[in-house]
Formats: structure tokens, sequence, C-alpha cells
């Protein structure tokens, strides 16, 4: 196994490769939706949870950002904590409904909550989101200290260093007696019962933490587009963690910012030549299923493990488009 | 003028309820028999649809469109089974379900190529309007309940009178049970998914004529036939068709009252259902996680 802080340092790496080879609004976008595939990832590759309804999550944190910013303050990083506050309230308020249900209908649930979000923000509070308007807040944010995140360099900063704090946050997570519960309960609750832990609670935890970090993902971008409409959370939409959590690889600490990578640039390659690369996302899902659900981060690592005999070689991954 | 009001909200509460019905039956089954979550059901309602409205250009024949769509439908999911579902079917449920969602993607993509972005008219092939309790009904939308109704009772009959159809509703007892008779279970299970399919397409082309077809119509879908799946609960038919009428009826009358309340009261009920039976109304317990 690779050492945590190795990990650490090659996604890194990484990231800092594609701000010098890609532009800043990719790598941006790229960061933002590791963030927003972390969550999903957590939840479906250590308590086997599927949600298909991560975009309602997403659409709490940034609606949370764009009222604070739209009708009370100015300053993004408080923004951002709204976000946050609100993330883990939604989480905590419907995690112990939902977390109660079989997987197959968490997932389905979730769903419809998703496309519920999106009637709420586009019909039933009108009045307060501007339904598909949206509301427009990029001139009113000021700058702020320490980093500017009105400046597009400013910003990705920002958000690389909470996207590392957040790997380094689940990688810890990963190794605390909780992490061991989370995989316990996705393989076999009633020995988790039998051990004291109650699966309840274990779930109900990860659930808030999984979609704190998407309400997280969708503050980031309210504040890095200066808008948000209820487009963020539309049913078309509402499959993108997932079908990158799998591409990446699930459970796999590196998996969300691999897939987030060869996903990000597919849509940008893809959408340049054909306007329907939706049939090789779907195709490639379908491939990566039956060809043993390792996704690119477990084939990768295989591989690496190979290659390295002695020395830390960092991961580099040379499929970015 | 209140009645009235009424009246016709809830003849397109039933027809609605019908279309829903069509579409949530063959995931019920494919749940019930092969505990899979078949999502690609989706992408076969599409694919009627654009069938229906293709053939009724080039023939301006509405009803052998539709049933064109179906069986299109029908055969698309046949080759589906074959290609993908054959190796997915001793898997674990999250596992199909993202499985089928790609065959969703890849599906609805390939009707982008094909027939482009921009939504399509299909035409009623009933124009007429029926007079009931004095307010004008459309013809076209009573024949869909009739339909369905008809579909209803159809897969009742086959599944209590027939072999196969015995033999499939004791595969969702207990499938082990079944293939130690000596009975070839992936058949049933071909069998099955191509009737899923086949009546995904029918609604589909039923729908088509009500509604704008465009590329995005099966994931706009998705929700709301999943809500129908849950209330009734995955696997039960009765439970499916009870909850399909009940998810078209408040959507109807709901947005009567308050019109945005049609896409959040079926969601409410979802929910306040699942808080007393976790599996809905009629699903069964038998499936732990």
């Amino acid at each position: 196994m690779l050492r945590w802080w190795s990990g650490i340092l090659a996604a890194f790496l990484v990231v800092a490769l594609l701000r010098v080879f890609m532009s800043l609004p990719f790598a941006t976008e790229v960061v933002i939706f590791s963030i927003y595939v972390m969550g999903c990832n957590f939840l479906l590759g250590r308590v086997g949870f599927i949600s298909f309804g991560q975009p309602a999550y997403l659409a709490v944190g940034a609606y949370a950002t764009a009222f604070y910013l739209f009708y009370a303050g100015t300053n993004p990083y408080l923004g951002i904590l709204a976000g946050l506050l609100a993330g883990v309230a939604v989480a905590l308020l419907v995690g112990p409904l939902f977390v109660r249900l079989r997987s197959d209908y968490f997932a389905l649930v979730n769903l419809a909550l998703a496309v519920i979000m999106y009637y709420l923000m586009e019909k039933v509070l009108a009045k307060f989101t501007h339904g598909d308007n949206g509301l427009w807040f990029l001139t009113r944010m000021t700058a702020t200290p320490v980093v500017n995140l009105t400046t597009p360099a400013g910003f990705f900063v920002f958000a690389f260093v909470v996207a590392l704090v957040l790997w380094a946050f689940y990688k810890y997570l990963d190794e605390t007696i909780y992490g061991a519960c989370c995989l316990a309960t996705k393989i076999n609750e009633d020995k988790v019962r039998f051990l004291g832990y109650s699966n309840f609670a274990i779930r109900w935890l990860a659930f808030v933490i999984a979609n704190t970090t998407t309400a997280l993902a969708g503050s980031l971008y309210a504040v890095y587009f200066g808008f948000v409409s209820p487009e963020i959370t539309g049913p078309h939409r509402a499959a993108d963690p997932v079908v990158v959590t799998i591409l990446g690889g699930v459970g796999t600490l590196y998996g969300p910012i691999i897939g987030t990578i060869v996903y990000t640039g597919m849509k940008d390659v893809l959408s340049r030549i054909i306007v329907n690369w939706e049939f090789f996302v779907g195709f490639l899902l379908v491939f990566i299923m039956l060809a043993g659900e390792q996704g690119l981060w477990g084939t990768l690592e295989a591989l690496l493990r190979r290659v390295r005999r002695s020395g830390r070689r960092a991961p580099v991954p040379q499929e970015t488009g | 003028m209140e009645t009235q009001l009424v009246i016709s909200g809830i003849i397109y509460g039933l027809s609605m309820g019908s279309i829903y019905f069509l579409l949530a039956i063959g995931l019920s089954l494919c749940f019930g028999l092969m505990r899979i979550i078949s999502l690609d059901q989706l992408l076969y309602y599409s694919l009627g649809a654009y069938l229906t409205y293709t053939v009724q250009v080039a023939t301006g024949q509405m009803w052998t469109a539709i049933l064109v769509g179906a069986c299109v439908a029908g055969a698309a999911s046949l080759l589906v089974e074959r290609i993908v579902f054959r190796r997915v079917y001793a898997r674990d449920i999250t596992f199909t379900m993202i499985t089928s969602f790609g065959v969703l993607i890849g599906g609805v993509g390939t009707i982008k190529y094909i027939w482009g972005l921009i939504p399509r008219p299909a035409a009623i092939p009933i124009q007429a309007q029926v007079v009931l309790w004095g307010t004008p009904v459309p013809t076209y939308r009573l024949i869909v309940v009739a339909l369905s109704v008809l579909v209803y009772l159809g897969i009742a009959l086959f599944l209590n009178r027939t072999i196969t159809g015995k033999a499939i509703r004791a595969g969702i007892e207990d499938v082990d049970h079944v293939e130690g008779l000596g009975i070839d279970v992936y058949r049933l299970f071909t069998v099955t998914f191509v009737l899923a399919g086949t009546l995904s397409g029918l609604a589909g082309g039923l729908h088509a004529p009500l509604i704008m077809v465009d590329p995005q119509m099966g994931l706009s879908a998705l929700a709301f036939v999943f809500m129908v799946v849950i209330i009734g609960g995955l696997g039960s038919i009765k439970g499916t068709l009870v909850s399909a009428f009940l998810v078209g009826q408040v959507m109807s009358l709901g947005s009567l009252v308050y019109a945005p309340l049609a896409q959040m009261a079926p969601f409410a009920i979802m929910l306040g259902i699942l808080l007393v039976r976790p599996t809905g109304l009629y699903g069964s317990p038998l499936l732990k996680r």
C-alpha cells in the first residue's frame, strides 16, 4: 500500500501539473467536481449506499451560499460557511428517514429528492430564488483577505486547499475505527450489531459526512460562478457523481480525482468533436462494470504496484486528453 | 364550472396513472423475479415514443405506429438482455442499477444522435371528445386508461393461468426452487425482461401524442416512475397499479389546488408511506439489504 502522505503528495502533483498544462477554468472545474464526487465515493465505496440524488445536496449548499450572498452579506467565506451549515442541517434532518431504507430504495428516494428540490427552487420558492433566472451575485462579493476568492486564481488556490484537506480527512477516516465500522456495515450488518455498534448511527454519520462534502462542493460552485439557478439540481445531471465514482474506482481514495480529470476532459474534448458524448459515457460505464468494476484507479493501482519495486514514484496519470 | 374542472382533472390523472403503471410494471416485474433494478426501462419508453412519432409521420397510421414502437422497444430490450443483463443477474442490486443506468445514458445519446435534440410533436389519433357529466373529455385519454386496465388484466391472467406465468410467480417467491424443478430460469428472465421492455415501449407510444417527444423524456419520467414503484412496493403488481393511479390523481388534483403541488405531492406521500412502511404499500420485506 502506498503511504498516505505520498498519496496526498501525488494528488497534489497531479493537480499542480494540471494547472501547468490546462487552462484555469478547467483546473478549477476538476477540483470542485472532485470534491463533489468524494462524498458520493464515500457513500458508495465505504457504506454501500448508492445515491442518484447527490444534486439535491449540491443545491442545498449552493442555494444557502447564494441566499447569504444575495440577501445578507458580501463575504464569500461566510457564504461558503453558510452552505456548509445548511448541508449539515439537511443531512441531519433527512438522514434518519433515508438511512433506514434498503439500498435500492435509498437510491431512488434520493433521486426523487433531487427532483423535488428542482421544482422547489424553480416554482415554489420562486419569490426568493427568482425561478429559472437564478440568483446573480457575482458583483456583490467583496475581496477577502488572505486568499482573494473573487479572482479566478485566488479561488483556484482556495478550492485546491479545501480539496486537499478533504482528501486528508477521508484518508484519515479510512484508518479510524469508524471507517472500519462503515465497511463492516456494508458487508454484514448483523455482525456489526453483534459487536455492539449501531448500524443506524454509523450510516447516519456517514450520510452527514458525505452530503456535507457535497454541499460544500455546491457552495464552491456558487462562489465560483457567482450565480445559482435550479439547473444545478436538474434530473438530467443526477447521476454524474455516480458515473465518475465508478469511472475512477469505487471506494478508492484517488478514484474521485482521476475519474473527474478523465470525465471532465472527455466532456471537453468529445463535446467539441461530437454533440452526444453521453453515448460514450454510458458505454464506458457498462464496460467498466462488466470488466470487473475496478475503475481507472483500481486498474492503475495494480499497475503501479508492479512498477514500484522500492522507489517512491508519484502516480501521474497520462490519460488527460 | 368547478365540477367540470374536477372531472377533467380526474380523467387527466387517470391517463397519467395509466402511463406510469405501464412503465412501472416492467420495473416491478424485473425486480421481483431477477432482483435487478432496470433503469433502462426508461430508454425503451423513449424509444417507443420516438418510433411512434417516426412511423406516424411516415404512414399516418397512429395505432400501427404505437404497435411498432412497442414491438421495436421489446426487440431492443431483448438485445440489451442478451448482451448486458445476461452477465449481471447474479450481482447485487446496486451493481445492476449502475449498469442499467449506463445503458440508459448510452441509449439517450444514441437517440439524440438519430433524432436530434429538437422536441417533436406526435399527432393524437382520435380528436373526438366524449361528454361525461357535462364535461367534454378527450376520447384518447379514456382509451389509454382502458388499455392499461386491459394490460393489467392480461398480465394477471398470464401470471395466474399459464405455465410460464406460474413459473414466473414461483420465481418471484423463490428462484432456487423453480430451478430445482428443472425449469430454465434464464429463459423466464428473458421472457420477463422482454415483456417489461415491450410494455415500457407501449407506455412511450401512448404518451407520445400527449406530450412533445424529446430526448430527455425518459430522464424526466424517471423520478415519477420511481415514486410509483416505491409507494407500491418493488415486486408487487397490485401495489404498482394502486400507487400509479394514486400518484396520477394526486398530481392532477393537486395541481388544481396549487400548480407546483403536481410535482411535490407524490413525493410527500412517498415520504409519509416510507416512514410507516420502509418497503412501500405492498412491498415484500423478503430481501434484506
